[in-house]
């Protein structure tokens, strides 16, 4: 059984709604109404606020009361919002070409003033509304309508900009890692104060088959290709890594040191695997398919899932999955059906 | 329109981007004559329905799908 309950946040009756087949912004619009529908924000006490662009369409979708801005003008209405009304939820709906480059000075000082708001920006790297564009975000090299031999210009980096002063918090993540997506942006809408939700997304029609892409699925695989999933939290992301990045307060130099050290010697017949060995054992070769999990390691080869394939879905063979599975609609008792083969040295991974 | 195993294929919203065609672990569901069709087989992992960015296509419940 799965909850439907969200589609009472959706204005059901303008459905089907006006973007391409197979965009990503219909996925974002979904996953934020069923978080949205999990955390009890209904008309009375939430407001979404939206800007120009396809993604800007996103506000008029939700049975919310709703505003829709002028270009780039998204924030500054969100933070009026919520100035007058703080008991409001509010919500900003929007895209990279809105928030990242017209409204690129807005971001910057409304992540300055810290209000309660949570931005989803749909980061598509294109500008979609217009035919395709080179945008802020689009990365160096990428053929585009006006750069037919490839974007000369370094892109735009909203993870190191809004990375650069606490408090801050920052989520990458893509439409097509679902449960991580599902995860940031409940932290996003849980974080007391300025939180962005960088969600790269895919335009196929007007930037996905310019570059080969024939169908949304294969533009998700490149995003799997191109982006991998980082574990915890961390204070700054690199360019290739999805994950979230938060921080409170200003660091201070830490005076105190880590002194609790792993025992080496542990229960006899475990063998000790750093996340390095475990990398090996991914099934290629014949070997066998293990998993972290807890601080243990599972041989998970008698898996049908994993049978023939490096990986299922986003769960990849030979790494901790501990915040995977964590956050995936199964529990944890599937991996304890496979046998124990031994501890996990995380730790060791830590310190360096 | 051919009868419903286990996914009910909403057909006003459905604009055939074959992302559930593609995202099914087990290959069941396939684009023939403009339609998404299913063959047996559903092991109701929901990806199609997870995945589907016009909430145009919805597995079953357990209760509808015996009746």
């Amino acid at each position: 059984m799965i909850d439907r309950s969200y589609k009472e946040l959706l204005k059901l009756k303008r459905f089907p709604h006006t973007w391409c087949p197979g965009c990503g912004i219909g996925a974002v619009l979904k996953n934020v109404a069923i978080s949205l529908r999990e955390l009890g924000w209904n008309d009375r006490n939430t407001t979404v606020v939206s800007g120009i662009g396809c993604s800007g369409r996103m506000a008029g979708y939700m049975n919310l009361d709703a505003v829709h801005t002028p270009h780039g003008r998204a924030l500054t209405a969100a933070e009026a919002i919520k100035t007058v009304r703080p008991d409001l939820n509010v919500v900003v709906l929007s895209g990279d070409g809105d928030l990242g480059a017209i409204g690129g000075n807005h971001l910057l000082h409304t992540s300055r003033r810290n209000p309660n708001i949570t931005v989803f920006c749909n980061d598509n790297e294109i500008y979609g509304l217009t035919g395709g564009q080179a945008g802020p975000t689009t990365p160096k090299g990428t053929k585009t309508i006006t750069s037919p031999r490839g974007e000369i210009f370094q892109p735009l980096r909203l993870g190191r900009i809004l990375t650069t002063q606490a408090p801050y918090f920052y989520a990458r993540t893509t439409v097509y890692h679902l449960n991580h997506f599902k995860a940031c942006i409940r932290e996003a809408l849980f974080w007391k104060g300025f939180s962005f939700v960088d969600i790269i997304s895919d335009c196929i029609e007007l930037n996905g088959r310019r570059l080969g892409f024939k169908t949304a699925h294969q533009m998700f695989k490149w995003f799997d290709e191109r982006f991998h999933i980082v574990e915890g939290v961390r204070d700054h992301l690199k360019d290739d890594e999805l994950g979230i990045a938060k921080r409170e307060v200003e660091a201070e130099v830490k005076a105190e040191m880590e002194v609790e050290k792993e025992p080496k010697v542990l229960i006899e017949g475990l063998k000790l695997f750093t996340l390095e060995e475990l990398k090996h054992f991914d099934g290629t070769d014949g070997k066998p398919i293990y998993i972290g999990y807890k601080g243990k390691v599972y041989d998970i080869s008698t898996s049908p899932l994993f049978q023939g394939e490096k990986r299922m879905r986003c769960h990849i063979a030979g790494k901790d999955l501990t915040r995977d599975i964590e956050i995936a609609p199964h529990g944890e008792d599937l991996v304890y059906h496979f046998p124990m083969v031994g501890k996990l040295k995380v730790k060791a991974e830590a310190e360096k | 329109m051919k009868p419903r195993l286990n996914v009910i294929w909403n057909e006003i919203y459905c604009k055939r981007c074959i992302l559930c065609v593609e995202v099914c672990p087990v290959g069941i569901l396939s684009l023939e004559m403009d339609e998404i069709v299913e063959k047996p087989g559903c092991i109701r992992c929901y990806q199609c329905e997870r995945y589907c960015p016009d909430i145009a296509i919805e597995v079953m419940d357990e209760g509808e799908k015996s009746s």
